[in-house]
């Protein structure tokens, strides 16, 4: 009994210090906006509190393409987003109540700043529709159980007052719990047996777009 | 006594290894870069002019490029040695748009996506703008791809620019691509 004790003592200190070295992880991210609120300095342009991020599916495609040897290449990308992040910084980001950041029913540019493009490099299939070759905007409404996202042909724009007539399509897909919470707004692009996965998360909430296309 | 023992033993062997699960699903997110992206659009703040309508030309030119920090390091003639081409950004390599045929340096360039690369020097930069693009920085540069390489001097400037800072600004035929950083300073003229 006595050894027994002993070994779960054991085990469990391990696994104390495994998940003690994670919270750096976090602070690391707190480091960095504090230097972002220092670089604000910047006489010409500044740093932007949600900075801009690209992705690609294949994902890391120009990284791939670097480390192949000289002269071989790769067939071109499918899908490539750049969209900015903002951060949750203790807000409550996804609610019924107006005071929440995006909340229920209100449109939402899927990032921060200018609304988030996408461009498919060939023409793929999301829910029965083909879209492409072209570069679109992203805009979602969210709601509690589900958020719709809507594909428009206005590009270069800033993310507020999208306009409707160029509208391409929507559909709605289903609003997941995502745990632990995320601090920074997150979309991921994953190869699957379909073709493509659009992962999107932030806070509480997460959602996956099926992108359809040949491998 | 025994029952205690057997929570301890559920509580070590379920319950903290899939907290230590649920930490490292994390690790699959991915974590904000320390070199921010951003975008530069001549006219200057394009999709807020759009979206106040007060736009009166149209959209010429757009450049996403990271944003790199200097962090205390010494970098142009240092970590970036003289004469040795830089991508004029960080990880992927810059990308400049024009959407319509434009001239840099006497020669006229088609509307289209191009990657820009910089070779600095004391006194001057090499700017060169070339056609590959969705390529991670200047490791697989193919000079036979310029499209065109413009000599500019450099100016210095008086205070520091922690961050590199490209952005457009306007000039009497065109437009000036200006890039500062550190304590150093270029334009590209486009004439449009």
């Amino acid at each position: 009994m006595k050894y027994l004790f002993y070994i779960l003592f054991f085990f469990g200190m391990v696994t104390v210090i495994v998940s003690c070295q994670e919270p750096v992880k976090t602070s690391n991210t707190t480091n960095s906006l504090d230097t972002l609120f220092r670089l604000n300095k910047n006489p010409y342009v500044v740093m932007d509190q949600s900075p801009m991020d690209m992705i690609y599916l294949p994902a890391d495609y120009p990284l791939k393409r670097m480390q192949l040897p000289i002269a071989q290449d790769i067939a071109a990308p499918v899908v490539r987003i750049i969209y900015s992040r903002p951060h949750k910084k203790g807000r409550k980001i996804f609610g019924a109540d107006s005071t929440s950041l995006c909340a229920y029913g209100k449109e939402w540019r899927l990032g921060a700043n200018e609304a988030t493009e996408i461009t498919f490099f060939r023409t793929v299939s999301i829910n029965g529709k083909n879209i492409g070759p072209g570069t679109f905007t992203m805009f979602c409404i969210p709601n509690a159980d589900s958020w719709e996202i809507i594909f428009n042909a206005d590009t270069n724009i800033w993310g507020l007052n999208r306009n409707p007539t160029k509208d391409i399509f929507s559909l709605m897909i289903p609003a997941k719990v995502q745990e632990p919470s995320i601090e920074d707004f997150t979309m991921v692009l994953q190869e699957t047996k379909e073709g493509g996965n659009l992962l999107m998360a932030w806070d509480n909430v997460k959602v996956d777009l099926p992108i359809v296309y040949m491998r | 006594m025994k029952k205690i023992f057997v929570k301890i033993l559920f509580v070590t062997l379920v319950g903290l290894p899939s907290f230590a699960l649920a930490q490292d699903s994390l690790k699959n997110i991915p974590a904000l870069d320390k070199t921010g992206m951003d975008a530069s659009y001549y006219p200057v703040d394009f999709p807020k002019l759009k979206m106040r309508d007060k736009v009166t030309t149209p959209l010429t030119a757009k450049l996403i490029y990271s944003r790199p920090v200097l962090n205390g390091r010494a970098m142009i003639g240092e970590l970036l040695p003289y004469g040795q081409i830089w991508r004029m950004g960080a990880n992927e390599a810059s990308e400049l748009e024009f959407y319509k045929d434009v001239t840099v340096g006497g020669k006229k360039i088609k509307k289209g996506e191009y990657s820009i690369y910089a070779i600095p020097e004391v006194d001057s930069w090499t700017i060169i703008i070339n056609t590959e693009n969705d390529i991670w920085g200047a490791y697989k540069y193919d000079e036979g791809k310029d499209v065109v390489r413009v000599k500019v001097p450099t100016t210095a400037i008086a205070n520091t620019v922690e961050a590199l800072t490209v952005y457009f600004e306007e000039a009497k035929d065109g437009c000036f691509l200006v890039a500062a950083w550190d304590k150093v300073m270029v334009k590209l003229p486009i004439q449009l």
